[in-house]
């Protein structure tokens, strides 16, 4: 089910965070400056999207590209949020509004290489001291000694 | 209940007036001051990998005041291997085979989420045959996950008998899905635009038999666990997950509805045929361990329900949609979820044209059952950890991806 797109900008409006939203092939997206970001977390729990379902992110080949997915049961309804921020930077946990966020962060900032803050236990998760982001674009799936002997 | 962390003591070598601090002591206890003036020792314990209550590769790192649960931290990334980086690799219809080893026991709804993520980008059409093999492929696969949970519930709190009982239909189950797909576990079977093989001649007759079979047995399983007293006695009033805290947590699936949330994508969110099926969605009202033991037996009963639908009702027609070869989606971003036996299996992918993902992010719903069980277990005794650990069906196949 599909949220009203221009609600959602209004709302965030409400809060002094300016969203570009708009309906696209995967939902009402609402895109915004990093900063903003928890910011718009906040506002949208409060009106209703209860549930963090899931967060990811994705290296566009310039920059990490950052998704939460939110569902609000009451409003039987998904939306979902964005923002992009730098390599290496460091990005502000959401833990305190979504308890959900706190090991899919984990895996976010360990697998694209982002620092958490304000984060309870920013450890990796899965990957090993060393392990680089094995999700950035730059990383190969295979060492080049790997490839060299095969 | 008091948190026992605020008043440790030091005792032993270290207590206070007999023996000097500064001279690294050979056993260093802590303890807290208990009630009549007696100590326990804080033990810290590595709970897994290899426990048999961990349900596969999870080690949970616990601390312990005597038999009471402190603290939990879970220690992930042992079966870690990158199968969203490995997506990236593969063509779309190949990516099924990574599915299959993530939740590696109910492979069929995560190779559906891929393939309806493809389906929506590509725009196809799947034929209405192939949409109802995929149902009842998935209600099969479904109780025999759940089936497998059930005797592992049983085994993590002592009754060993269930787990045979279990495996007997389990068994039966296996055997119609390697009749379908060819393999017992890792399928293979869903692909972008339908199913690999049609049904095979006379496997209509099989199910048909276990529907039959089941009906009985599902009230055998209920009964031998459900009115055992000592089986309640410890799933009872254990692991309370209200519907304000499965929601904090993210939970999907048995464990939100075990919560009393009525929310079952199938029914919400109707992909493939569901819409076509009569089936109820069971709710739990406390959301303890009970209620979701409760609420999975009771899916299985719908999900018996479903395949004999299927299997009365199954249309004529072809197993697949007419594909090209090589399927080279147009550039766009989309987000698929189904209902697995577990919770929302979720594929967000992105494309760029060509013929492997640009992103594929796999989210599954033990990761976020894990963070709940992180925040549950302190406070409970180690036995009743167990039964947390049980009750909410967690997959490290998916947790780790």
């Amino acid at each position: 089910m599909l949220p009203d797109a221009n609600e959602i900008r209004t709302l965030l409006a409400g809060s002094g965070v300016s969203a570009e939203v708009d309906t696209v092939a995967l939902g009402t997206v609402a895109r915004v400056d990093a900063a903003d970001a928890i910011d718009a977390l906040a506002t949208l729990k409060a009106d209703g999207y209860e549930s963090l379902v899931d967060f990811d992110g994705m290296d566009t080949g310039e920059a990490i590209e950052l998704t939460w997915r939110l569902r609000s049961y009451s409003m039987d309804c998904e939306a979902y949020l964005k923002t992009t921020v730098p390599y290496d930077a460091e990005i502000h946990s959401a833990w305190n509004i979504y308890a959900s966020a706190l090991m899919p962060e984990r895996e976010t900032a360990e697998l694209l290489g982002l620092r958490l803050a304000g984060h309870p236990n920013p450890k990796r998760l899965f990957t090993t001291d060393g392990i680089p982001p094995l999700l950035r674009k730059d990383v190969p799936i295979r060492s080049v000694e790997e490839v060299k002997n095969r | 209940m008091s948190d026992a962390r605020d008043d440790i003591i030091t005792v032993g070598l270290l207590a206070e007036g007999t023996h000097d601090p500064g001279v690294p002591p050979a056993g260093i206890r802590r303890a807290p001051t208990g009630v009549d003036g007696l100590a326990t020792e804080h033990l810290i314990v590595n709970m897994g990998p290899q426990h048999p209550s961990t349900h596969g590769v999870l080690r949970m790192l616990v601390e312990l005041d005597g038999e009471e649960i402190l603290n939990a931290e879970v220690t992930l990334g042992y079966l870690h291997r990158g199968i969203e980086k490995l997506a990236e690799h593969r063509r779309f219809d190949a990516i099924a085979t990574l599915m299959d080893r993530g939740d590696y026991v109910s492979g069929i709804m995560g190779e559906t989420a891929v393939a309806l993520a493809v389906e929506r980008l590509m725009e196809l059409e799947v034929p209405r045959r192939a949409q109802w093999i995929r149902v009842m492929m998935a209600e099969i696969n479904r109780i025999a996950t759940h089936l497998l949970w059930y005797g592992t519930m049983g085994l993590d709190t002592g009754a060993m008998g269930p787990f045979l009982y279990a495996m007997r239909d389990r068994e039966t189950l296996l055997d119609i899905l390697e009749a379908v797909s060819g393999a017992r576990m890792m399928f293979n079977y869903v692909r972008p635009g339908g199913v690999v093989a049609d049904l095979p001649a006379g496997i209509d007759a099989k199910i048909r038999g276990f529907c039959d079979a089941f009906d009985t047995y599902v009230e055998e399983h209920d009964a031998i666990l459900s009115g055992n007293e000592i089986f309640q006695a410890r799933l009872k009033g254990v692991g309370v997950i209200d519907a304000e805290k499965a929601l904090a947590f993210g939970l999907t699936g048995p464990n939100l509805r075990a919560s009393g949330v009525d929310f079952d994508l199938r029914k919400k969110r109707p992909y493939d045929a569901y819409a076509e099926m009569e089936f109820d969605v069971p709710l739990g009202t406390t959301g303890d361990a009970m209620d979701r033991f409760s609420v999975r037996i009771e899916e299985m009963r719908q999900s018996n329900r479903i395949i004999r639908q299927c299997i009365e009702g199954m249309p004529e027609g072809e197993h697949t949609a007419k594909v090209p070869k090589i399927l080279r989606p147009p550039t766009g971003e989309v987000y698929a979820s189904v209902e697995s036996a577990r919770g929302e299996v979720g594929i967000h992918l992105v494309t760029d044209g060509g013929t492997s993902p640009y992103r594929m992010h796999y989210h599954g719903p033990s990761l976020y059952a894990l963070q709940a069980l992180e925040d549950l277990m302190p406070g409970h005794l180690l036995a009743d950890g167990c039964v947390m650990i049980g009750s909410t069906d967690i997959m490290l196949g998916e947790v780790d991806r």
